[in-house]
């Protein structure tokens, strides 16, 4: 006898009644999915169909793949085993439905028999198993080890048992009907081979018919009961986490979205849900609440009010709120979603009620809630979006801020000190200016730390002395330069930002300037991925590019012994903003005497200073220092010097090693000094 | 309500400031002009009342070149409703005296309750415009206010100065000219709409003729104190860092260049 297995054996002749009982959970899943497609487009307008490629590349790797999720181990693996056994379930399912819906009917022809049905039992039961796995390790992790990064809520618990019900009911079935059977390729469905030994051995023949016919239709049930609830559950997330990752952000992540046509725009950020886009919207739906956000995030780290999760989550609430009355509206009106969302008095404000001003304002934007979000959910430039509105709706903000606003407006630095001094630091190294020589081939665009701050200008110095060393052509714009911007920007000053963009540009224009060098990671990252949209397109490095090439290159020779241990302090607009982390570490492995240690969170995982965002400008008067709790990291690792490449990094950790009075046991120095120190 | 507010750019504190090589102007050239900061407490002040009061008009009055018009535009975005710009190569280099003559003729003809203006420029420090304009007005006039109380009928003022060692409160019936200093409020950083709406509200730019004033009047030629001369004051000379090895050299080095050099020991 061929291998084989009847359709629908001991059911009866239930066809067309699995068939009706199966439309209607498909059909409200289909209704309620597109009802909330509907919600997601309240929101803005938001181009995201470009690199087609890329996208699929996403879903294939990330969704399939797991890439990300698979960064915390296990979840990652428990998640992959629900997805995958679900996934190939779900599959075999679809392959009976195929044989006995369409090939059979049609062409009379079955495929589910011989050596490919034995391949197909063993897969499918293994594929349960492994689902059972990964659903008993969830449980397990959510219920007995209770991470701090997860919250339960009854939905957690109901879907899960669903899950877990589904399996289950699968396997007594199949145990059922092999024991009842007994056909001789019983083994090749091994789970439910001993599901029949264990639970079917004694029962009597027609026990066991019973028992497969209610458990047959309550796994019936169970299935059709998951596919109603999925638009009402966190098993959305099979759907929007999938769209999440397929309409990531796939410009450079630090790059903010420009505020355009500003001289007709009527309101600027976001102030209300629907001044998201509709990507924004749709990250909402895909949040799963798996907490790496949350677990990353600095501020949370640092008991401040802001928590990336709660933000998402409390968005996402206030998202079904608004929801619910707009689906009413559809449901009963047939109104437009636009028409419908328009914003009444019983909402409550997204501003001052679901979200406080203080978490918008305690973000470092250091980017690590999107980097280790597994579906790509971007919080952090949510909460730019209501900094935007509050500051350029509102004049809503510390007064400190004002006060950094008002420094760069006038003297284009956010210290305030005069812009005509800019280029002083450098008259005593007799620095040229592009003024002096337009044919320099590279423009150092030191920035205003480099150019101000006492500490930082020690950097610049440094730079100048090594770039003449190793006969770089070079050429500053002294007072000429101004501002980059990045912290009028993160503060949510657009206006501001665009106005010394611009400037910038023309000056930069002005000299024909092709490439350029930039010592602060933040004006690299403006200049790099924010002034192109703004007409400035320019090649732009950060210095350790630079330093790292001249080294392999051979034109910096070094001749003086540091004999130290260092570890390297990842700055988030160097590292996981723009992915320069081997150049630092290349540079400091090849200074004599210089051994690197890392820190525990470092690279991918490194930890904010602090400083980023504007946080430099503003008072931390919320929890505890975050400077300070990367100082902990240091003591940890206890090297004897922390290095560093970005003039705020530098501030923020020279500021912690003091204010832990830990200065006899650690140093922190910018990189290029150290450079410059080994040359001797 | 009707409040008119006097505003002056000037170069920013962080501004270089350099005489003309004759020594007689100050070398404008490439500097970085503001609102002075005082005058912003004016505009400030006067937006607040309009604002609780919940009428009124606020009108800037500014006297300057072009430039000036920047930091009009700057009041207007902070919310003024309109401005004035006695704008006219005439009126310019005037003292206190020939700047208070124009802006007064100027407000002559408009309608007003409260005049404010900042305690003083912080270019030139004069401190007298205030004054002199509310002589010219013949209104009342108090300096560096820092509380400003409207009275219920909106007939009176009660306003707080700082004096040495305390507050003194004072009355005054309206109008009447009144000079901010810091303490009188936090100036309002203005929106971006408030920006964009500035650049369509009406900025009236007021000439010699529109004044009815002859030339002898006003700016320089009308005025009563002539400046002669522009100095910086002398740079000051770089610091000695004592030299030696070890403290006691130090000590030693430091003894004696108090003694030879500074020839104060």
């Amino acid at each position: 006898m061929l291998p084989a297995r009847e359709i629908l054996w001991n059911a009866g002749d239930v066809r067309v009644v699995v068939y009706i009982l199966a439309a209607i959970p498909i059909l409200i899943f289909a209704y309620t999915l597109y009802e909330r497609i509907r919600l997601w487009r309240i929101g803005g307008q938001e181009r995201r169909l470009d690199q087609l490629g890329a996208r699929v590349r996403s879903l294939i790797t990330v969704a399939l793949g797991h890439t990300r999720t698979l960064r915390y181990r296990y979840p990652g693996i428990m998640h992959l085993f629900i997805f995958w056994g679900f996934a190939i379930l779900f599959l075999g399912t679809l392959t009976i439905f195929v044989q006995e819906d369409i090939t059979l009917p049609i062409w009379g022809i079955t495929f589910l028999h011989g050596d490919f049905y034995l391949f197909y039992s063993l897969i499918l039961d293994l594929m349960g198993l492994l689902a059972i796995i990964g659903v008993l390790m969830a449980l397990t992790r959510r219920y007995i080890w209770r991470p701090a990064m997860l919250d339960n809520k009854a939905d957690d618990a109901i879907t899960l048992a669903l899950l877990l019900a589904i399996l289950v009911t699968g396997f007594v079935v199949e145990g059922a009907r092999l024991a009842a059977q007994q056909p001789p390729w019983g083994r090749w469905s091994p789970v439910g081979w001993v599901s029949a030994s264990l639970f079917f051995s004694e029962a009597t023949s027609h026990g066991v018919k019973t028992i497969h016919k209610v458990f047959w239709w309550v796994h019936l049930g169970l299935a059709f009961t998951f596919i109603g609830y999925i638009t009402y559950s966190r098993l959305l997330h099979i759907i929007s986490s999938a769209l999440s990752i397929f309409f990531r952000n796939l410009n450079p992540p630090a790059a903010l979205r420009p505020i355009e046509d500003m001289e007709e725009a009527e309101t600027f950020g976001a102030g209300k849900l629907e001044d998201f886009t509709w990507v924004d919207l749709l990250q909402l739906d895909a949040c799963t609440r798996c907490g790496r956000c949350q677990d990353n995030c600095p501020a949370t780290f640092t008991e401040k009010p802001l928590n990336p999760k709660k933000v998402i989550q409390d968005l996402k609430l206030l998202f079904q709120e608004k929801g619910k009355r707009v689906i009413a509206d559809m449901r009963v009106w047939g109104v437009k979603g636009e028409k419908a969302s328009a914003s009444s008095s019983q909402e409550r404000a997204m501003i001052g009620e679901a979200i406080l001003e203080d978490e918008i304002w305690s973000c470092t934007t250091c980017g690590a809630c999107i980097d280790h979000c597994p579906v790509f959910i971007e919080p952090y430039p949510k909460l730019l979006e209501m900094r935007r509105y509050l500051t350029l709706m509102e004049s809503r903000f510390p007064p400190e801020v004002q006060l950094a606003f008002r420094n760069m407006e006038n003297n284009s630095n956010p210290w305030g000190i005069g812009a005509s001094t800019r280029g002083d630091w450098a008259k005593e190294l007799e620095v040229r200016t592009l003024a002096e020589d337009a044919d320099a081939e590279f423009l150092l665009y030191v920035g205003c730390a480099g150019s101000f701050d006492d500490l930082n200008k020690r950097v610049s110095e440094a730079m100048v002395r090594i770039l003449r060393a190793a006969g770089v052509n070079f050429g500053i714009l002294g007072r000429e330069e101004g501002c980059c911007g990045d912290s009028a920007r993160r503060l949510g000053n657009e206006y501001l930002f665009q106005i010394m963009a611009q400037q910038n540009i023309e000056v930069m224009k002005g000299y024909n300037v092709k490439k350029i060098i930039t010592l602060c990671p933040h004006g690299y990252n403006a200049l790099k991925n924010e002034y192109p949209l703004f007409g400035g397109e320019f090649e732009v490095y950060h210095y350790t590019e630079i330093l790292a090439d001249l080294i392999a290159q051979g034109r910096i020779k070094f001749s003086k012994e540091l004999n130290l241990e260092v570890a390297y302090h990842d700055s988030c607009y160097l590292g996981r903003h723009n992915h320069i982390y081997d150049p630092p570490r290349k540079i400091l492995r090849t200074l004599p005497g210089v051994r690197l240690v890392e820190m525990e969170r470092s690279r991918e995982k490194g930890f904010c200073c602090g400083a980023g965002g504007g946080r430099m400008w503003m008072e931390e008067h919320l929890g505890t220092r975050i400077n300070h709790a990367r100082i902990e990291d240091v003591v940890k690792c206890n090297p004897q010097l922390v290095g560093t490449a970005c003039p705020f990094c530098y501030t923020m950790l020279v500021d912690g090693i003091k204010e832990k009075e830990l200065e006899d046991r650690y140093r922190a120095r910018d990189i290029a000094e150290l450079v410059r120190e080994a040359m001797g | 309500m009707e409040i008119i507010v006097c505003l002056k750019q000037v170069p920013d504190t962080e501004a270089e400031i350099r005489p003309t090589p004759d020594n007689t102007e100050i070398n404008y050239e490439g500097i970085k002009f503001v609102m002075n900061v005082y005058d912003e407490y004016a505009v400030e002040e006067a937006l607040q009342i309009k604002e609780r009061v919940g009428e009124g008009t606020v009108t800037i009055v500014t006297l300057g070149p072009e430039r000036a018009v920047e930091s009009i535009r700057t009041a207007l975005a902070m919310g003024a409703d309109k401005a004035v710009h006695l704008d006219d190569p005439a009126f310019g280099g005037g003292d206190a005296y020939s700047t208070a003559k124009a802006l007064a003729k100027a407000i002559e003809g408009m309608s007003y309750d409260i005049i404010f203006c900042g305690k003083q420029a912080i270019d030139d420090d004069l401190a007298q415009g205030g004054n002199i304009l509310g002589e010219f007005l013949n209104l009342p006039s108090i300096t560096g206010i820092v509380k400003f109380d409207l009275s219920e009928d909106k007939k009176k003022a009660t306003v707080q100065r700082q004096i040495e060692g305390g507050i003194e409160v004072l009355e005054v019936s309206l109008p009447a000219v009144f000079t901010a200093t810091k303490g009188l409020n936090e100036p309002r950083y203005p929106s971006l709409p408030g920006i964009m709406k500035a650049k369509k509200k009406e900025l009236k730019p007021i000439k010699l003729a529109d004044l009815g004033l002859s030339e002898e009047e006003v700016g320089k030629k009308g005025a009563q104190i002539q400046v002669l001369k522009f100095s910086l004051p002398p740079v000051r000379q770089a610091g000695t860092i004592v030299g030696g090895d070890t403290p006691e050299e130090k000590a030693e080095n430091l003894a004696k260049l108090l003694r030879e050099e500074a020839k104060v020991i």
